[in-house]
């Protein structure tokens, strides 16, 4: 048996669970999607297209994971750097601290911030004596809640993926740069900043594709009215029970990724080229 | 173009004094290397002038005026590292630039020209448009140094920037670091490991050890009148051995621990034990006999243009360099030559 025989023999189980695991659902979906009562259909997309209030919640799905990847850009990088410059001990204990949201359910870590979120909670009721909010004033059901709580989640996944890089830079570039006459903070945006650009592209492609197809979270936080797409996915799928209509949306979810994410993943292969 | 004082400078790290207490005065447009082993200070002091690292207690000045307490970015040096530190996201021609960008020198015509004179300088105009990761470890180096003089900094800081090269471009970027020194003026720190470039690129050499200044002068005075112990065995790879000096008829002479004699210099004043120097070519290797004092050959080493013989005198050994075409066989009782003018005494304990 020649070696690349042996090979292709050997990526076989391999290949077989993930065509099992990965490519027959989505095909299903994609099958689903397309399914009529009469045969293949369309239907289910020009509905969704059509309608106003789905297009809206396409939007708000779309606008919020900017939003949140954005905001966890921002506070990312600085936390990044920090923990990058910090003692080793200190920062396994910021790892720690940054990652322990993840370790907490979704569900307590949610209801937590309903407490403090919900009109009679601490946040509203500081604001409230602080005078800067009216009386009736609750960040419950708000796309400000969602925010928050999403920010909350998924800045692991984007300082981890920033420190990645980060400690891999060399310190001497950025001592070279304030030898040449740039500030701490110009040596942050004209050596670090670019340096770390691979990583901000990976954790960025992370927290968005995450917040994106999130559910329990923008669910309960945002509540019915705020819509997202995949809480709208759910609600076809347990109340309506329309499932093409389900995964037609979800195709439509996981379209709008990819499209969104291409010149992203360009990106990044560059700046590693 | 400046000079440069530094005074009483001390640094601590933690509860471990690093620098104590070092004065330095650099002319306006000086050579000055920091020689000395890994570990005596001589980066860190660097690092200190250029605002790198701040002093536990003393002061810097450049040009007059005292920039102890200035962030890097503020004091008008400019520094090459050991490991280049090129920014790998700019071409070659953008690291040139960076400086001039940074500090805001000139328009971006100017800037432009000063680039290509800078490249030009060190024989890579034709790379402008590579990345640094594309090029050699001696082409990068160019590139640094190109960098560290396009703006005409009033103080050039150098930290080992030979030390990770090969031999050979080792020597050619010697002979380029002086003909820019010379051409353009630039008042200059350097530092190294490497006795035989301070030697070479210098107008002076402070010899530094463990946090202290060993000795100071030009790269002449400080070869031929090492000072202490240290400064010899630093210097020219001098062995040391250990001896008792006292007065005779013909003038002073060394015994050795075996007993045999050594005369020394007429002028030597120093009495009683002492170490004496001797230089590895300032020892001359003759047949049995035919020196001034005996020893055996213990080992061999051959290096191409020269031998080293390691050579036991009694308990002591000494290193010495021969000519390739004196051969002696490993066992072989020799006679040692060596010139009395060469030889240099020591107070012991330095």
């Amino acid at each position: 048996m020649t070696d690349r025989a042996e090979n292709s023999l050997l990526i076989l189980p391999g290949l077989l669970l993930l065509v099992l695991a990965f490519f027959v659902p989505i095909a299903q979906m994609l099958m689903l999607s397309v399914s009529g009562e009469n045969g293949l259909t369309l239907a289910h997309f020009t509905r969704f297209l059509s309608d106003p209030y789905y297009l809206n919640v396409l939007w708000r799905t779309v606008r919020l994971s900017a939003i949140i990847t954005l905001i966890c850009a921002l506070i990312g990088f600085p936390m990044a750097y920090i923990m990058a410059h910090v003692s080793p001990k200190l920062r396994l204990w910021l790892v720690i601290m940054v990652i322990l949201p993840l370790m907490t359910s979704v569900v307590v870590r949610t209801f937590g911030w309903m407490v403090l979120l919900s009109r009679s909670g601490l946040v509203p009721e500081v604001l409230r004596d602080l005078g800067l909010v009216g009386r009736n004033f609750s960040l419950m059901q708000t796309e400000t809640a969602i925010v928050i709580g999403m920010v909350q989640v998924l800045l692991p996944f984007m300082t981890l993926s920033i420190l990645g890089v980060i400690t891999r830079i060399d310190s001497r570039l950025e001592e070279a740069a304030r030898t040449m006459g740039c500030s701490f903070l110009k040596t942050l945006r004209t050596v670090v900043l670019p340096l770390s650009v691979p990583g901000i592209v990976a954790g960025s492609l992370l927290v968005f594709t995450l917040s994106a197809s999130s559910f329990v979270t923008p669910n309960l936080l945002g509540g019915a009215r705020i819509q997202v797409l995949a809480a709208s996915i759910y609600r076809s799928v347990t109340q309506t029970l329309d499932w093409p209509f389900a995964a037609a949306q979800a195709v439509i979810l996981f379209l709008g990724i990819i499209v969104l994410l291409m010149p992203y993943a360009r990106l990044s292969g560059r700046s590693n080229g | 173009m400046a000079e440069v004082r530094l005074n009483a400078i001390k640094k601590s790290f933690g509860p471990v004094e690093v620098l104590h207490g070092i004065s330095i005065d650099i002319a306006s447009g000086e050579f000055v290397s920091l020689l000395g082993s890994s570990g005596c200070g001589k980066t860190t002091l660097l690092r200190i002038v250029a605002g790198l690292e701040s002093v536990t207690s003393g002061t810097v000045e450049i040009g007059g005026r005292d920039v102890t307490d200035l962030p890097p970015e503020k004091r008008d040096i400019a520094m090459m590292f050991q490991s280049y530190a090129l920014l790998p996201h700019l071409s070659v021609a953008e690291n040139v630039r960076f400086p001039l960008r940074m500090r805001r020198i000139g328009t971006l015509d100017e800037q432009r020209d000063k680039v290509r004179d800078a490249l030009e300088t060190v024989q890579l105009g034709h790379l402008a448009d590579r990345r640094p990761n594309q090029l050699s470890g001696g082409q990068q180096q160019r590139v640094a140094l190109a960098r560290a003089i396009v703006s005409r900094p009033q103080i050039l800081l150098l930290d080992e920037p030979l030390s990770n090269l090969d031999a050979r471009l080792r020597e050619d970027m010697q002979v380029e670091l002086i003909e820019i020194h010379k051409r353009l003026g630039l008042t200059t720190l350097f530092v190294t490991h490497d006795q035989e470039e301070a030697l070479s690129l210098s107008d002076r050499i402070i010899l530094l050890n463990k946090g202290k200044i060993e000795q100071e002068g030009a790269p002449r005075e400080i070869y031929a009148q090492p000072a202490t112990g240290y400064a010899s065995s630093f210097l020219g790879a001098a062995n040391l051995v250990s001896a008792n000096i006292t007065e005779e008829a013909g003038g002073p002479v060394a015994t050795l621990a075996d007993g045999q004699t050594l005369p020394v210099g007429k002028d030597e004043t120093r009495r009683g034990p002492a170490v004496v120097a001797l230089r590895q070519e300032d020892v001359a290797i003759k047949p049995k006999g035919e020196g001034v004092i005996e020893g055996k050959v213990r080992t061999r080493v051959y290096l191409g243009a020269r031998n080293r013989y390691v050579i036991q005198i009694g308990k002591e050994e000494i290193r010495v360099l021969a000519p390739h075409d004196l051969d002696f066989e490993r066992g072989e009782t020799v006679g040692l030559a060596i010139d009395p003018a060469r030889l240099r005494v020591l107070s012991e304990g330095e």
